[in-house]
């Protein structure tokens, strides 16, 4: 066996030598046992390595992985209507919707609680229907950081919260409840990402799924704010 | 009717929620990622990678349009996921087998009923570096172009692990 070759059999198998190489090399494995041997065996190798079976893992792991599978999900961001604007301050002015506002909480809180957006409900009035459990849409990190930046975002939650505590006596204390368990879900929901990617940093799919949520959130208390406003 | 028929169906009805149908999904494959998140990760990594796998293949399961088996797509989510995972584990927590004597040594205690098992088993044993690359060379088909993009490497890099792994293997395999 020559060290020369043999160092080229990988690439002879994978049909990677140029024609003069594979000449040569074919003339030696003509006058070489060895060579051909180990040829043949990593030939076998090769060969076999896609199929292999693979082994169970070291304990069912079904039951958690099913429990997971309706969590929350990211919700497709529609570019043409950025849920969260850093530069603009929520407004006391009525919803142009067409629904009305117990509607609209409605569906603010079946999007923030269901997840994995079953309705998209927009404030312009319009419903779309979004796939269940969808992949996130395309979106930028620079989208990602001018739309959620921490800062803004807390800015913005501070304001609505405080609208929300000022009107609440406006709202039906059902609702006021409902809203309170739906701002309790995300903001678990919101705690427990970052929590992961503390641990995953580059992870891209907990980032989104923390915007995701920020936005949940935002988009629950701006209806919540834009209900007590029309009554007010 | 044939594995890919019965992914075929199941795929259908998981993308329509179908819990049952995905389970049935889960377990015709587990096996088979569990293998690659050992080999890609540490093994003590695998039960969760495995689980964060299975969960955003349900995610995306809407995504997939058939054009291929099933099991061949889930294997490119299954990689992808992992070598993010182990990007973001970095390099000290990798296991690090690079003892090729350790490997020589195990190599007697290994059975051998078939010679796809006792691959398996020798693929445990190789060094970090060839392992990986043969899993994603020769396990699971990619070129060395894109093991090169995926783990960092010069291609020339990749084309000498694996041809270092096929020769570790040979080795053991021969004992």
């Amino acid at each position: 066996m020559s060290d020369r070759f043999t160092a080229q059999l990988s690439a002879y198998i994978d049909g990677e030598l140029d024609d003069l190489s594979r000449a040569r090399l074919e003339s030696h494995l003509a006058e070489c046992l060895d060579c051909t041997r180990t040829v043949a065996e990593l030939r076998a190798i090769v060969a076999a390595a896609p199929d292999y079976r693979g082994r169970e893992p070291s304990r069912d792991l079904w039951n958690d992985i099913e429990r997971r599978l309706d969590e929350p999900e990211v919700v497709p961001i529609n570019p043409s209507r950025p849920a969260v604007q850093p530069s603009s301050r929520p407004t006391m002015q009525p919803s142009r919707s067409r629904f009305g506002w117990r509607e609209l909480i409605a569906a603010s809180i079946v999007m923030a609680a269901v997840g994995g957006g079953a309705v998209w409900v927009a404030l312009d009035g319009t419903v779309r229907e979004v796939p269940t459990a969808a992949a996130p849409a395309p979106i930028t990190a620079e989208q990602q950081n001018v739309e959620f930046a921490d800062r803004e975002y807390d800015a913005a939650i501070q304001d609505l919260e405080l609208l929300l505590a000022r009107g609440q006596n406006r709202l039906d204390s059902a609702t006021i409840r409902t809203i309170e368990q739906s701002l309790s879900k995300i903001d678990e929901a919101i705690i427990e990402a970052r929590a992961a990617v503390q641990r995953d940093p580059a992870n891209a799919y907990l980032s989104r799924q923390i915007a995701a949520n920020m936005r949940r959130k935002l988009n629950l208390l701006r209806v919540a704010t834009q209900a007590i406003a029309a009554r007010t | 009717m044939t594995q890919a028929d019965l992914d075929r169906d199941d795929v259908q009805l998981a993308s329509a929620g179908d819990h049952d149908a995905f389970e049935r999904l889960y377990r015709r494959h587990v096996a088979r990622v569990t293998s690659l998140a050992r080999w890609l990760l540490d093994a003590g990594e695998a039960d969760d990678a495995v689980q964060e796998v299975f969960i955003r293949v349900w995610q995306k399961l809407h995504t997939f349009a058939g054009q291929s088996a099933f099991g061949t797509w889930l294997h490119r989510v299954a990689v992808n996921l992992l070598l993010r995972r182990r990007q973001s584990l970095g390099s000290s927590r990798r296991r690090q087998v690079n003892d090729e004597v350790q490997m020589l040594a195990a190599a007697g205690a290994s059975e051998r009923p078939d010679l796809r098992v006792a691959i398996e088993r020798a693929v445990d044993l190789l060094p970090a570096g060839a392992r990986e690359v043969f899993v994603l060379h020769d396990m699971e088909g990619y070129k060395h172009d894109e093991i090169a993009e995926m783990l960092a490497v010069d291609p020339g890099t990749s084309r000498s692990q694996l041809h270092r792994a096929r020769l570790l293997l040979r080795q053991q395999l021969a004992t």
